[in-house]
């Protein structure tokens, strides 16, 4: 791309193992006044590792996200991203790192279309958003990443639609799309099936599963059944604290997951 | 190659082409009153595009611009009659302290949107208005400064005319580029959502200020050009009305369109000087005209006709 | 009669050989075209119903006349310059270029009169301002072509006051001015004289225009132990400034001196005992018993139900002085300079004010002033009545006018006080 290498924070130059972690959390807490959203959360993610964090409402995970990304600095503790310490970078400097995530709520660009929307997505790292003059239209290279990504979340079709016209599914695959265009190392999704029907769970879990092995996925998913058939590894939060980790299947069977999550969640449905 | 950049640009191409024509054959049957008339339209056409930018593709609405396209008009009157200096580099100095100003206005309100930025923008201006008025020694009070006049050269209505038409055109065209640039594209992503620009990676207050500053630019041209066409300037050039107007222009043309702003101009500029003489409620012709667009075209009077336009083609 | 002391009085430029030679084609010119004047005023904006008072004055004069001069029919062209000059300068550009007028009129804001007079200064238009009071415009910055028929200059009537005020025994006054540069102007005229002949200005407080509250103001005047305040505010300022120093029990207590405007029929018109008893200085005063200041409220006091204003007073009698110009020409003003000489060596003999007024050398009217007072009349209405006067004063009152015009030109900064 062009010439960000630059200006960003140095990461290490050294090749990733497979197994280097890519993500470390130490005791990070986040605290909105007297309120810890998030107490004392340390996981570490490795590469090319699928993730699944799970909880109640109100366990903090979307918090935690946050913490990640950088939407907030964590009150205390440490965020290392690809061995480099982003505590207290802004979100867009971890977005120029390689972090790239989706919104529980979609946010997107309602009134620009699907091509724009990924224009915009992939413009966000490059020194291309200053041109002032320059055509609009996406270098050769950026148009191959953009279909490329838009064929991974199957919205090929739909590159000259108006945001505001695709359907909530469409929407959230376009989510899906933006967060992929960037090619990052680590992607993470916010309840990526969030009030999708059936059949439109069917083309999220489809899209997540044929995402390239070497992308680091984390995901905050409510629906066990999606979480058991992408995840490698799952982490259980509650009330903004660490309650279990493990295996989908041995997660499932944890009586102290079931008490506060699964059996809520089964109330619920 | 150069088919698909006419198409992309078509519709700049087809209302500068539309300007040209309309404008250009004034001074062929217009008194030099009319072309006077058509002059102070196309400046203001160029006030109010400025704004459409901020307005229509980051979504802001400046009440600062009237304040930053005075400042430029102040110092070029200063310039040439104070000093006594030349008016080309008075006009270099005019827009590049308008620059200087709205990269001021940028830096402070960048980092605001909605009725802030309005509120902010509005305070920023009412002190530029504050200055022109107290700072008596400099500039001339509530009585203002009184220019030499243009250089001989330029004292010609009709090429006066055609300077300021070729101008604004190719600014016009330039601020055209301007929205349909990738920069372009990021103010209009600014204006759709703030916060999901900051998680893609991009500095939104930075971009503000970019904005901002340039359109600062646009509008110390114009205020250059209204020194040189105006020789007078006072503090009621930099005060509130002034920003509003051009807002009412750009709205009136449809924010958003660019081009609307010759339409604005034209309506608001004619409206003052031709109802005026038949009944001193001229203002109230004016707000009444503004609402009928606001109920009838809130899209503005070319956003309307490019509506019609594209209703026809779907049917 | 009048006609031919007026012809007299403009021999000096007429010489009669010139005269005779223009003559028969102005006649011939008379018949054709009707002459045309453009009369800009403020009709909307803050300054609107003075500018209101501007048309009135000015149309009155010519539907007098039957809109007809010398024989020619006169159109006038009036235009709403919304107390902006921008706006001003635009309207003076239609008035101009679009509508081909013999001659510009009018105006009320200093800031609208001087924009215009930067345009005519191009052109050559000839331009009449009988309110627009920039002292500069007969001073510093003279322009040929832009007259002040009828008018005056700001500093000009506050000078005989400072006199007055000094030989009823007053020693210590503070004055009170809308802060913009006509209130500049009038407060200097009376600082300077006051304080040359050995009064002390005590304080100068400036407010802004359209304040609401003068108590902080009033506050401040009743403290300084003051044998007088000289109060300079016009329109609603003025009227909000007279209730609330009567309110605060100064009224009685503390003589209240105004600028001309200070007290004008524009003010007091609606005003009830609060300004009974404030002095002020000018030129016209519409108690006067003179016959034919008389007749002139009387007509217009049936003409629009109300007294005449110093807007209504300046523009009739600035119409009166250009027509009685045009009638010495016979109609045929086409040659601009010749106008603009005539009118400038004119002198204006039957106005309202009842006794000839001539202009000095630098084309600004010599009064004589009355010192007035606001008292009641027969129908209970508050007007201004003389109770003294001061013969024959210029704008630069005492003063040599070379050595004058070296000094500054006023403003809040300076404001030629004797220290």
């Amino acid at each position: 791309m062009h010439g960000e290498a630059t200006r960003l924070p140095t990461a290490p130059k050294k090749r990733d193992k497979v197994s280097d972690p890519v993500l470390i959390l130490d005791n990070v807490v986040v605290a909105f006044g007297a309120l810890k959203a998030v107490k004392d959360i340390s996981l570490t993610v490795k590469s090319g590792e699928r993730r699944a964090i799970i909880g109640p409402n109100g366990a903090g995970k979307t918090t935690l996200f946050n913490a990640i990304t950088g939407v907030h600095m964590p009150t205390s503790g440490r965020v290392t991203f690809n061995g480099v310490d982003v505590s207290r970078k802004s979100a867009h400097v971890r977005t120029r790192l390689g972090m790239s995530r989706t919104f529980q709520i979609t946010n997107l660009f309602p009134t620009l279309t699907v091509s724009q929307n990924m224009q915009l997505a992939l413009m966000g790292t490059s020194s291309r958003k200053f041109s002032l003059l320059g055509s609009a239209e996406p270098t050769d290279d950026d148009q191959e990443r953009i279909d490329d990504a838009l064929g991974l979340s199957k919205l090929r079709e739909r590159a000259g639609a108006e945001v505001r016209d695709l359907s909530y599914g469409e929407q959230r695959q376009l989510e899906m799309a933006m967060a992929l265009v960037s090619k990052p190392k680590l992607l993470l999704l916010d309840e990526p099936a969030a009030g999708l029907s059936p059949a439109e769970r069917v083309i999220v879990t489809d899209i997540v599963q044929s995402l390239p092995r070497d992308l680091t996925v984390i995901l905050i998913e409510h629906d066990m059944d999606l979480v058991l058939k992408l995840v490698d590894w799952v982490t259980c939060l509650n009330n903004g604290e660490f309650l279990a980790e493990g295996s989908p299947d041995s997660i499932s069977k944890d009586q102290k997951v079931q008490d506060v999550y699964l059996g809520k969640a089964r109330d619920h449905a | 190659m150069l088919v698909d950049s006419f198409a992309k640009n078509r519709p700049a191409i087809i209302a500068i082409a539309i300007v040209l024509l309309v404008f250009g054959i004034v001074p062929m049957f217009g008194s030099n009153y009319q072309i006077s008339i058509a002059t102070e339209i196309l400046i203001f056409a160029l006030l109010a595009m400025s704004i459409d930018v901020l307005a229509g593709f980051a979504g802001r609405t400046s009440l600062g611009h009237g304040a930053i396209f005075g400042a430029s008009t102040y110092v070029v009157v200063y310039w040439t009659s104070v000093v006594g200096g030349s008016p080309i580099v008075a006009v270099a100095l005019g827009i590049l302290a308008a620059t200087l100003v709205a990269a001021v206005f940028g830096m402070l309100a960048s980092r605001v949107s909605g009725v802030y930025f309005l509120l902010l923008t509005l305070a920023l201006g009412m002190i530029v208005w504050g200055v022109a008025l107290r700072w008596t020694s400099v500039s001339g009070g509530e009585n203002g400064l009184r220019g030499v006049g243009r250089p001989e050269w330029l004292n010609d209505p009709t090429v006066f005319f055609y300077i300021c038409l070729g101008i604004v055109l190719t600014l016009s065209a330039v601020i055209w580029r301007l929205v349909q640039s990738p920069f372009g594209l990021t103010l209009r992503g600014i204006r759709d959502s703030e916060s999901r620009m900051s998680s893609l990676g991009y500095g939104c207050a930075t971009h503000m200020f970019i904005a901002f500053t340039t359109t600062g630019f646009f509008a110390g041209v114009a205020g250059a050009l209204y020194a040189l066409f105006n020789n007078f300037v006072s503090p009621s050039t930099v005060q509130l009305s002034q920003s509003v107007e051009g807002l009412l222009m750009a709205i009136l043309g449809g924010i958003g369109t660019l081009f609307g702003a010759f339409i604005g101009a034209a309506a608001i500029i004619l409206l003052e000087n031709f109802v005026s003489q038949y009944t001193a409620r001229w203002p109230m012709v004016l707000g009444f005209m503004f609402i009928a667009t606001m109920i009838f075209a809130p899209e503005g009077v070319l956003g309307a006709i490019r509506r019609i336009f594209r209703v026809g083609k779907k049917s | 009669m009048q006609r031919r002391q007026f012809l007299k009085s403009t021999g000096a430029v007429l010489s009669a050989s010139a005269f005779g030679t223009l003559a028969t084609p102005a006649i011939l010119r008379a018949d054709n075209a009707p002459i045309r004047i453009g009369l800009m005023t403020p009709l909307s904006g803050v300054v609107a119903a003075g500018g209101r008072e501007i048309a009135e004055g000015f149309n009155l004069f010519w539907e007098e006349r039957g809109h007809e001069i010398a024989g020619r029919k006169v159109e006038i062209i009036t235009e709403d310059d919304a107390g902006n000059p921008d706006t001003a300068l635009q309207k003076a550009r239609r008035l101009v270029e679009q509508e081909k007028v013999d001659f510009l009129f009018g105006n009320l804001l200093a800031n609208t009169g001087l924009a215009v007079a930067n345009y005519v200064k191009d052109n050559g238009t000839p331009y009449f301002i009988p309110v627009i009071a920039a002292d500069d415009l007969t001073q510093r910055q003279r322009i040929r072509n832009v007259i002040r028929v009828a008018g005056y200059t700001a500093s000009q009537m506050s000078r005989p006051l400072a006199d007055w005020a000094l030989k009823q025994g007053y020693k210590r006054v503070a004055t009170i001015g809308q802060d913009y540069s006509f209130g500049h102007e009038q407060c200097a005229g009376f600082a300077q004289v006051f304080s040359e002949g050995g009064g002390e200005i005590v304080a100068q407080l400036w407010n802004p225009l359209n304040t609401a509250d003068f108590s902080p103001y009033i506050g401040q005047l009743a403290s300084m132990n003051l044998d007088a305040v000289f109060a300079m505010e016009l329109g609603a300022d003025a009227t909000r400034f007279l209730k609330q120093y009567s309110d605060f029990g100064l009224k009685g207590n503390l003589p209240l001196l105004g600028a001309q405007n200070f007290t004008d029929q524009s003010v007091i018109r609606t005003m009830g005992d609060e300004c009974e008893g404030v002095i002020s200085s000018a030129h016209f005063a519409e108690g006067s018993e003179n016959p034919e200041t008389r007749k002139f409220v009387e007509n217009y006091t049936k003409k629009f139900g109300k007294m005449p204003s110093l807007y209504g007073f300046s523009h009739y009698s600035g119409a009166l002085w250009v027509g009685q110009v045009i009638e010495s020409l016979n109609g045929d003003i086409s040659d601009r300079d010749l106008f603009i000489d005539t009118v400038l060596a004119s002198e204006l003999p039957n106005s309202p004010l009842g006794r000839p007024v001539k202009f000095d050398d630098y084309g600004n009217p010599v009064y004589d002033i009355y010192i007035r007072k606001v008292v009641k009349n027969d129908e209970g209405k508050f007007w201004n009545v003389p109770i003294e006067t001061y013969e024959q004063v210029s704008q630069f009152w005492t003063y040599d006018p070379e050595e004058y015009l070296k000094s500054p030109a006023f403003s809040r900064d300076y404001q030629g006080i004797k220290k």
